[in-house]
Order: structure tokens, then C-alpha cells, then sequence
């Protein structure tokens, strides 16, 4: 009877251990969706879109011009540009991963990025437009 | 002792989906660590995502970089500048094989691509941005100047020849053939699974590392999200739609893709047509051809061709796919519940 005690209690622990790593090795990879501003190809920016609680703005400026980046939980967009073309702006939100927001004329790319944690079978590899 | 077993069960399964997790972002290629590179050429961005062979990162670049420089329309300095200042050239080796797969799939458009639109293509202001509606009378005189029939390339002294009046502009083929070049290059350097991003023509080699097809979303033309995915292996998607390029103006929505019959943007009913090939220079022309010629006429090409299959979305909503894609295409969103008509050979 105490045997079987120990057994379950070892057993128990290992549980508890095997769920602590869980979250300790979960917790080391990030969770969501991250979002890297990307400057001629160098990222200069990062946002955790899982972990960002409020919006807010970022602004790149640089001899190309400016653009205003904002973030909200889950999603972020190019909220305004003076690139001529205004592609960027027109694209709206992104927050499901694999398709770029591009300014081509500032050469600034917003990629969601990180998707391997969350892929679903339905995770795309790529966007055709 | 159940109660001692169920534990131990739960653990197992814990320290499984832990140890899952952990390789899962390698897939199953086990060997190559995946790299990615953007390249901003050919007035769009380029994404690479490679499995192993790191060291053609730069001979990558440098392709699209050679090629671009070929055929720029800007570039003073490009072989087609100098054809259409001078109304021929001599021509290098990609100049001319791309030339020369860009007549043969103008002429089995009949006409709907037509290398010689770009004149047409200036005067809307797509070229430059400064948009503007041209004139009845000018859109006339540029139209009767376009007529890819009149291209004569002579592939024995490897020289082309325009007649007066006329210019060419590749940029309708130039991306697809250079996802045809990369992928090459990838397959020569025995890279077997790599995904190439563009500006939007994706092209494919291998499979996933995992060996699963990769997953191409199809962006929804007529709102947010994507209107399906379609599954491949070795193969390019190309999607041509009027909502990327086009200005308003007096309320009228004016897109860049020009049908060579009238000049003016083309008006078919169609608005996206994306096409899945092995090359990806084939499905370049044709999702721009198959937008011009709606899809009755595009119906029939595909039924008269064995290289590409299609997935249209006309005016209002409506999917339909080539037999091909059965099995293959999936409508996700907006699209998830809608019918998807199948258009078939017989």
C-alpha cells in the first residue's frame, strides 16, 4: 500500500514536472503571430500581434519618405504613407500570415511571420494576387 | 493501479506533443535548415524561402538582377530600351528565348496578350502614376500600332526588328519566365523543396520539406481574405486581377490590364482569372490573356491546351475551375460555402 503511495506520488510529480515544461517550452516560442518590419530586406522592427494589448503607431521615416505602421491585438496595417502609389495603405489589415504588406517605392515590407507554431492544415505557404 | 497508469498515460502524451512542437517548425527534412531572402527587382518585391544550399542566395540575386537589367523599360541601358528607341537590337540568349515564348503564347492567346500594348498601357498612366483617361482619337492611333505579329525575330542572327510606331514591354511575362530561371537554378543546384514569392507569382519547387504540396491562398478579388488555396508540387501560380493596379475616376474604376482590341481596360466579365502550370512564364501570360478574353474564349483555350489549369472569379462572385484543379482547390472565407462550377474538356 505505501508502495503504490510512492508510485503515485512519483508518478504525480512527473506529471506536474512533464505540465511545468509544457508551458516553460511554449512559453519560450512565441505563441502568435509576429510581425517584422523589414527595411531593404533588414528587419528593423518586431511585433508580437499575439501579445500587443493596445494599439499603437510606428513610424518609419528615411530619405525614401515615411510611413506610419499601426498595431493592434492580432493584426497590423500601414496606416499612412506619402509613397505616390499608395499600395501599401490600400492593403488594408493583415493578421493571417503569408501575404506581405509592401511599399515598394520606401522598399519597407511588413511580414507576418513565425507561422510554423500556428499552423493549422489550412496554414497558407504563400499568396497569389 | 489505475490511478497510477492514468498519470503516466498523460505525461506520455504531454512529453510527445512537447517533443512535436519542437521539430515540428523543421518539418521532416531533417538535413536542411530553410533560409529566406527578399529581393526588390522587376518593380516588385521577391520572397525566397529555401531548404539548404544557403550559398545561392547571391547567385539568386544576381539573376534576377542580370535580368531585370536585360529588360527593363526604364533603363536606358536595357536591351528592350534600346529596341524601342531604335527599332531593333541584338539580342542575348534570355532575351531572346523569352522573346520568343512570349510570341508563341501571344499567338496562342490570338492576340488577347500582346507584347506590343505598352504605347497603350503609357497613355492610362500606368507606367508613370500620373493616370489619366486618353483620348478616343489617340487611343485609335496607338491601337492600330499594336500587333505582336509584326515582331520580326530573327533567331539566326539573334536580332529583332519593330516596325515604326511600335514598343515592347515584356513585363507581362518577364516575372514568370524569371520564376522559370530561379527554379532552374534551384533544381540544377539539387535544392528539392524552395517556394518562390514574386511580387505575387509563386513558384514552387519540390514539395514541402515535409513532402505534403505547398498551400498558395488565391486573394479574394472583390473584398478581404483569400477566395481559395490550391495545392502544388513543382509547379507555378499566377494571378492576374484588376484590383491591384487602377485608379477612379468620374466614378469609373479603371484597372491596368488593357485588351488590345479596344486599348482600354479589359471588360469581360472577369476579375481575377489565376493560372497553375509547370512554368511559370506560361501561366504569366495567361492569367493576364485569359483576363482579357472572358471566360467563355478562356474556356476554350484551356480546352485546347494540356500546360495550365485556371480558377476564374467573374463579377459577381462566381468561381469556376478547370477539371484539373478538382480535388485540388479548396474556397476558404468569404467563398468557404459558394458553389464552384467545374469546367471540363468533354
Amino acid at each position: 500500500m505505501v508502495k503504490t503511495r510512492i508510485w503515485a506520488l512519483l508518478l504525480g510529480g512527473i506529471f506536474l514536472a512533464c505540465v511545468a515544461a509544457y508551458f516553460v517550452l511554449d512559453g519560450m516560442q512565441p505563441a502568435g503571430q509576429v510581425a517584422n518590419i523589414y527595411q531593404n530586406g533588414v528587419c528593423i522592427a518586431s511585433f508580437d500581434l499575439s501579445k500587443v494589448a493596445e494599439g499603437e503607431t510606428y513610424v518609419v521615416q528615411d530619405s525614401h519618405g515615411c510611413n506610419i505602421i499601426e498595431v493592434e491585438p492580432g493584426r497590423i496595417r500601414m496606416k499612412e504613407a506619402d509613397c505616390p502609389d499608395q499600395i501599401c495603405v490600400r492593403a488594408g489589415w493583415s493578421g493571417e500570415g503569408a501575404k506581405p504588406i509592401v511599399c515598394l517605392p520606401h522598399r519597407l515590407v511588413i511580414q507576418i511571420e513565425a507561422e510554423a507554431n500556428m499552423q493549422g492544415t489550412d496554414a497558407l505557404d504563400a499568396i497569389s494576387n | 493501479m489505475k490511478r497510477v497508469v492514468i498519470p503516466f498515460f498523460l505525461c506520455a502524451m504531454l512529453l510527445s506533443g512537447c517533443s512535436s512542437t519542437r521539430t515540428g517548425e523543421n518539418g521532416g527534412d531533417q538535413q536542411s535548415e530553410p533560409w529566406q531572402s527578399t529581393v526588390f527587382a522587376m518593380d516588385t518585391v521577391m520572397a525566397f524561402t529555401v531548404y539548404g544550399h544557403p550559398e545561392l542566395q547571391e547567385p539568386m540575386s544576381q539573376l534576377v538582377s542580370r535580368l531585370e537589367s536585360l529588360w527593363s523599360v526604364t533603363d536606358a541601358d536595357s536591351e528592350i530600351c534600346a529596341l524601342n528607341q531604335d527599332g531593333q537590337a541584338a539580342l542575348s540568349p534570355e532575351t531572346e528565348n523569352l522573346l520568343g515564348k512570349g510570341l508563341e503564347l501571344c499567338q496562342r492567346s490570338g492576340g488577347a496578350l500582346d507584347l506590343s500594348i505598352y504605347p497603350v498601357v503609357r497613355s492610362w498612366g500606368f507606367t508613370t502614376g500620373a493616370y489619366q483617361v486618353p483620348e478616343e482619337n489617340s487611343l485609335k492611333a496607338l491601337c492600330a500600332a499594336v500587333d505582336y505579329r509584326k515582331i520580326a525575330l530573327d533567331i539566326q542572327n539573334h536580332t529583332v526588328s519593330l516596325p515604326k510606331g511600335m514598343e515592347i514591354d515584356l513585363g507581362s511575362i518577364a516575372k514568370g519566365y524569371t520564376g522559370d530561371c530561379l527554379a532552374e537554378m534551384l533544381r540544377q543546384a539539387g535544392v528539392t523543396s524552395a517556394l518562390l514569392n514574386l511580387g505575387g507569382n509563386v513558384q514552387a519547387i519540390g514539395a514541402k520539406s515535409d513532402g505534403s504540396p505547398w498551400k498558395v491562398g488565391i486573394r479574394n478579388p472583390l473584398g478581404e481574405g483569400n477566395l481559395g488555396v490550391v495545392q502544388i508540387k513543382n509547379q507555378a501560380v499566377v494571378t492576374s486581377g484588376g484590383y491591384e493596379r487602377y485608379f477612379e475616376q468620374d466614378g469609373k474604376t479603371y484597372w491596368h490590364i488593357m485588351d488590345p482590341e479596344t486599348g482600354r481596360p479589359a471588360d469581360n466579365g472577369l476579375v481575377s482569372v489565376t493560372v497553375i502550370g509547370d512554368e511559370g512564364v506560361v501561366c504569366d501570360a495567361f492569367s493576364t490573356a485569359l483576363f482579357v478574353m472572358g471566360l467563355d474564349r478562356a474556356a476554350e483555350l484551356w480546352r485546347g491546351s494540356n500546360d495550365f489549369e485556371a480558377v476564374f472569379v467573374d463579377k459577381n462572385g462566381n468561381v469556376s475551375i478547370t477539371e484539373g484543379l478538382e480535388g485540388r482547390f479548396k474556397p476558404l472565407d468569404a467563398y468557404a460555402d459558394s458553389s464552384v462550377t467545374v469546367i471540363r474538356r468533354g
